[in-house]
């Protein structure tokens, strides 16, 4: 890839991450965070609270899962034993903009796992999926002051969905992923290295907790894996679906909470092909193989000196001739202005 | 570290006495020391146990020489084979002759009448003994150490805890003194006894109720209704077997209750109840979250894997010695009553390979281990004749 | 000596007092069961003073804080935890009485009526109004028997030696200082009946006094809810969500909990969005219940087999990893400073375990 194409996505999906993450422009009204147990969603979740209340965007948790309030978290509805349209009818009555301070406000509803409700034996035929996720982005009521909602909604892959009711109606992961206008895949960073380290080999990528099929096992992930520094950090598989239909798929690591302050502004995830151990500075080096190993005198040739000697006619050419045998087979050679011919050596 | 330190090494007697005497077992003051035949206190904790009717069944126990009450064992068998089926006839008989009660399930009276004829207590039917001292001399030193194991916890401790070597003796005292614990039993012939008609059948039958419900409230019934001292057996046969059982009885809301109470109705402490239940694996595999569920429910798990027929070859040369019959299957513990509920491991018989022989007197339980092919022998051979010269050749 | 120990060393961050408000999961196979590990949360909780035989204590607090414990068992019976905590030296009858412990029986009579199967359901209608003034006696079943009357959590435990001198059955089993699940109905209904009683026993325990004014920490431990969801199922209108959040019902009363639940590989994995076959709904709601509730756990200790096969002097494999919602809770800090680990360990035959590195 030429560096100045590089730099440019850099740049550009750099902005790009940074706008979904701080929910502005509403660049993203339903955002899909796939998560498992080898990489739990709450390190992002938590980075998108810390990000609103930078930016004072009133921040609401539906809990199918959670039992006390994340911190920052302006309202926490619990949804237990509740249906949709009483967790609906409670997230849109949980914020009222105040019509004075601010006509635009913003706000984000966070749920931290949908997988319950799609799980529940107790829907209604009735229940849509999509009328529920978007009656949280555009609420039914009041339509005299606007608010911005955002939608972040997590979904646990390793959670086996119910058998379909019909088997023609899609699977709520697939519309799931249809409706959603970014999708972020998570990865643990250092499974993400082992894999990488495993396939530059050429050896079958590992997998990890219940893909490895052990008796016994939910979970592989350990903070240590043995022989190796603890490698902290998120994988963020992005797809991000534009206006305009095209889409743009990007790979980033977000750094754990402990490296940086909770009031830090600037942008702190980076593209994961810009991460030293993911890939190595590997530019320098491979322009480095190329050159000539250093000694103390000099092997190579100028331009110029490369050019005559490319110039000689070698001895065979003239044998090629067939004279006979012993004839032919001299080198012919123009004497330039730095040989220093001698006499009585070098006769020709 | 030092995992060796205790009670590990159960294999000799002297150990075992040892154990029984230590002061790490609570339980061996609170129970009373068996009122009824056919009950007897565990060497390892002193909780009473029966027998299954084949003593090497007892032995593989964890160390208790039985089948401890209140616990659920389940043999499943692979294949078409019965090996399972002449376990629980064992394990009935032995009910039947120890004036114990026996429920069977799900099968009707024809099937008491299969129960094996009674040839006598087991330790003296057992001639290991004497066979061990005739063919002392003849035996590898590690088929004695198996046959000492075949004799091993049952015989040895009938009368206290005796060494080895009067087992004879000792033998013949306690059948005085003091009823048998297990008996022989033959399969060709059938069981004739006065108690044989104590039999409860509890056979498949249409009711208004769910079929297990009606099953267990009929246990529970017979149960409460007898004397309170009195042993039960509960013998499933071929549980979940279509041919026998309607097919809704194995949806698992069905299943599962039904051996939750079972297990709920033997974990009570005046309830002196046994149950084993078989169940064939080639209609429910081990692979299927039911049959899982079953194990978790249940205390012991040992699974039957029989030779196919064809293999004479390798059942032949996997016999230790001549005499010996060959083994026809495999045995797999998967679960050991008391020892997994408490967390498992540390039983010097976990980690073997097992064969069992069933045979027309007795259901044999071995280790196993595979003899050299007799083509390696051959090759071996060949190489020695070959190469040892060819080695002198290189060194001179 | 390590092996004389109850609690082991290197176990002692991982049961020790759990944090406040959370959740953790213990996973069991059929060869490795947990039943020792839960035995060690109890000791954790209830030992301090129990076994003060001049071994320290090594904990994160002074030991004056004691914390009571619920544990409501769904596969093993009373007897069975008496005797095995009294191996390490916890005499749970006692504790019963002191109200620092209490045990909710959910085998004998989770799914058949005890003794008389005339009067099959008023217990379902006996709570009129939920949730109002927790009474310090409980209505539980037993007060409608004759035999028995008064409440059963003040009752003397029995002895267990009544098998020899023949007591009739009826007022063995209505004794004991345990509270008997019954499941009468089918779904959330049942589910709520539970979440009332064991909500009520909890409340109880917290409310007993216990030197300081202040209300005692609980510790709830359920073991294996799991069976609850495979014996009825969806066709019983309990799925994996409903259980998931009758759990949540609970941990909201207790101060801490622990869920043991089975992760044998076919329970698990034949449901598994990786395996590509047909589940059955058993398995499904398995897998999708153990998965979740992992997901909703702080820490997550795994048990399974040796990979190598059994071994004469090695029990199976603990494997404690954090859990999805670890991090969630911003109050979580120093005190919290375990780390994720694998080790091996051993139950030996007089109930002690010994826990240590592979290797070592």
């Amino acid at each position: 890839m030429a560096p100045s194409n590089l730099s440019h996505r850099q740049t550009h999906n750099l902005l790009l991450i940074s706008k979904l993450l701080s929910l502005r422009d509403t660049a993203s009204p339903l955002t899909l965070l796939l998560d498992s147990l080898e990489q739990p969603a709450t390190p992002l979740v938590k980075e998108y609270i810390r990000r609103a209340r930078l930016s004072k965007i009133h921040v609401t948790l539906v809990a199918f899962e959670t039992l006390k309030p994340f911190d920052g978290v302006d309202v926490f509805v619990s949804a237990r034993r509740k249906t949709p349209a009483d967790i609906v009818k409670e997230v849109s009555a949980a914020y009222t903009p105040g019509s004075s301070d601010n006509l635009n406000r913003r706000r984000l509803i966070l749920i931290d796992s949908i997988n319950p409700l799609l799980r529940s034996t107790h829907l209604d035929k009735s229940f849509d999926l999509s009328t529920f996720l978007s009656s949280f982005i555009v609420p039914g009521g009041t339509p005299t002051s606007k608010v911005d909602s955002s939608v972040v909604v997590t979904f646990h892959q390793d959670v086996p969905g119910r058998c379909a009711q019909s088997p023609y109606v899609p699977s709520p992961l697939t519309i799931l992923t249809y409706l959603a206008t970014t999708v972020i895949k998570l990865h643990s960073f250092s499974h993400i290295l082992t894999q990488k380290a495993a396939r530059d080999r050429s050896l079958v990528p590992p997998v990890f907790g219940i893909e490895e099929e052990k008796d016994g096992v939910l979970l592989g992930r350990l903070d240590k894996p043995v022989g190796k520094d603890t490698v902290e950090g998120v994988v963020l598989e992005m797809e991000y679906r534009r206006k305009s239909g095209r889409g743009v798929l990007e790979w980033y690591l977000l750094p754990p909470a402990s490296r940086y302050p909770a009031t830090h502004v600037r942008e702190i995830v980076t593209l994961l092909d810009d991460h030293p151990l993911y890939r190595p500075p590997e530019e320098h080096n491979a322009r480095g193989e190329e050159e000539e190993p250093e000694s103390t005198f000099e092997l190579r040739l100028t331009e110029r000196q490369r050019r005559e000697r490319e110039g000689v006619v070698l001895p065979y050419f003239d044998a090629q001739q067939g004279d006979g045998p012993g004839e032919g087979g001299r080198i012919l050679y123009d004497m330039g202005e730095e040989d220093d011919f001698d006499e009585e050596e070098d006769e020709i | 570290m030092s995992f060796r330190k205790r009670n590990i090494g159960l294999s000799t007697g002297t150990d075992r006495t040892s154990i029984s005497n230590s002061p790490s077992q609570p339980q061996r003051t609170t129970q009373a020391p068996p009122p009824t035949p056919g009950i007897r206190p565990s060497p390892d904790d002193g909780r009473a146990t029966i027998s299954t009717g084949s003593p090497s069944l007892d032995n593989l126990m964890a160390g208790h020489g039985g089948l401890p009450l209140g616990k659920i064992l389940l043999v499943e068998e692979n294949g078409t084979t019965d090996f399972a089926g002449a376990l629980l006839r064992y394990y009935a008989a032995e009910g039947v002759v120890q004036d114990q009660k026996v429920h069977v399930i799900g099968m009707p009276e024809q099937w008491g009448r299969t129960l094996p004829g009674l040839i006598g207590p087991a330790e003296a039917a057992n001639e290991m003994p004497d066979r061990r001292k005739s063919e002392r001399m003849k035996i590898a030193w590690r088929y004695e150490r198996l046959g000492e194991f075949g004799a091993g916890v049952a015989g040895a401790r009938v009368p206290a805890a005796s060494a080895g070597d009067q087992i004879p003796s000792s033998t013949d005292g306690s059948l005085e003194t003091q009823p048998a614990f297990c008996h022989a039993f033959d399969l060709t012939k059938r069981l004739i006894h006065p108690s044989i008609g104590n039999i409860t059948y509890m056979p498949i039958a249409p009711s208004r109720e769910p079929l297990l419900v009606s099953i267990q409230r009929k246990l529970q019934v017979v149960i409460a209704s007898s004397p309170p001292n009195t042993v039960h057996r509960i013998v499933i046969p071929s549980f979940l077997n279509p041919t026998v059982y309607p097919p809704e009885v194995s949806q698992p809301e069905n299943v599962l209750p039904f051996l939750h109470s079972l297990r709920g109705l033997m974990s009570l402490p005046t309830s002196r109840i046994t149950a084993m239940i078989t169940l064939p694996l080639s209609l429910f595999p081990r692979t299927s979250g039911l049959v899982r569920w079953m194990e978790i429910l249940s205390d012991g798990v040992i699974e039957l894997c029989p030779f196919p027929h064809s293999s004479d070859a390798l059942s032949t040369s996997g016999a230790a010695t001549a005499h010996e019959e060959p083994p026809q299957g495999m045995l797999k513990m998967h679960r050991l009553p008391v020892l997994h509920e408490r967390g498992g491991g540390g039983d010097h018989n976990i980690g073997q390979d097992w064969a069992f022989t069933l045979s027309r007197r007795k259901f044999e339980i071995k280790p196993f281990s595979l003899p050299p092919a007799e083509g390696d022998t051959e090759a071996q051979d060949k190489a020695r004749s070959d190469k040892m010269p060819k080695m002198a050749d290189l060194e001179f | 000596m390590p092996s004389q120990l109850a609690l082991p060393h290197l176990l002692i961050p991982y049961v020790s007092s759990p944090p406040q408000s959370s959740l953790t999961v213990l996973s069991s196979v059929l060869g490795a069961t947990g039943n020792w590990l839960v035995l060690r949360f109890l000791y954790a909780a209830l030992g301090t003073s129990a076994a003060s035989n001049g071994e320290p204590m090594v904990r994160g607090h002074e030991a004056g804080r004691k914390s009571r414990v619920v544990l409501v068992s769904f596969l093993q019976g009373w007897e069975f935890w008496r005797l095995e905590a009294k191996r390490l030296g916890l005499d749970l009858a006692r504790l019963t009485e002191t109200q620092q412990f209490a045990f909710v029986d959910g085998l004998s009579e989770l799914f058949s009526s005890p003794t008389a199967p005339a009067q099959p359901s008023p217990t379902l209608y006996q709570y009129p109004e939920a949730g109002t003034a927790p009474r310090t006696t409980l209505p539980i079943r037993s007060q409608r028997s004759p035999l028995a009357p008064g409440p059963a959590g003040l009752r003397q435990p029995i002895p267990v030696s009544t098998t020899s001198d023949g007591s009739p059955h009826k007022s063995a089993r209505e004794a004991g200082p345990v509270k008997r699940l019954h499941l009468p109905v089918d779904g959330v209904a049942a589910l709520d009946l539970f979440e009332r009683e064991i909500t009520a026993v909890i409340n109880r325990l917290k409310s007993s006094p216990g030197g300081d004014g202040n209300e005692s920490e609980v510790l709830l431990v359920v073991d294996q809810p799991d069976l609850l969801l495979a014996a009825t199922g969806p066709s019983r209108c309990i799925g994996a969500t409903e259980i998931g959040e009758w759990i949540m019902g609970l941990q909201q009363a207790a101060t801490a909990t622990v869920a043991t639940v089975s992760a044998d590989s076919p329970l698990i994995h034949n449901a598994s969005v990786y395996a590509h076959q047909a589940a059955t709904p058993l398995e499904t709601e398995h897998a999708a219940f153990a998965v979740e509730l992992a997901h909703r756990a702080d820490m997550v200790m795994q048990l399974r087999n040796l990979e190598t096969g059994a071994a004469r002097d090695v029990s199976g494999v603990l494997r404690v990893s954090k859990g999805g919602a670890w991090g969630r809770r911003e109050s979580a800090g120093v005190e919290e400073s375990w780390e994720e680990k694998e080790v091996l360990y051993f139950v030996q035959r007089d109930g002690g375990v010994i826990v240590f590195g592979r290797g070592e």
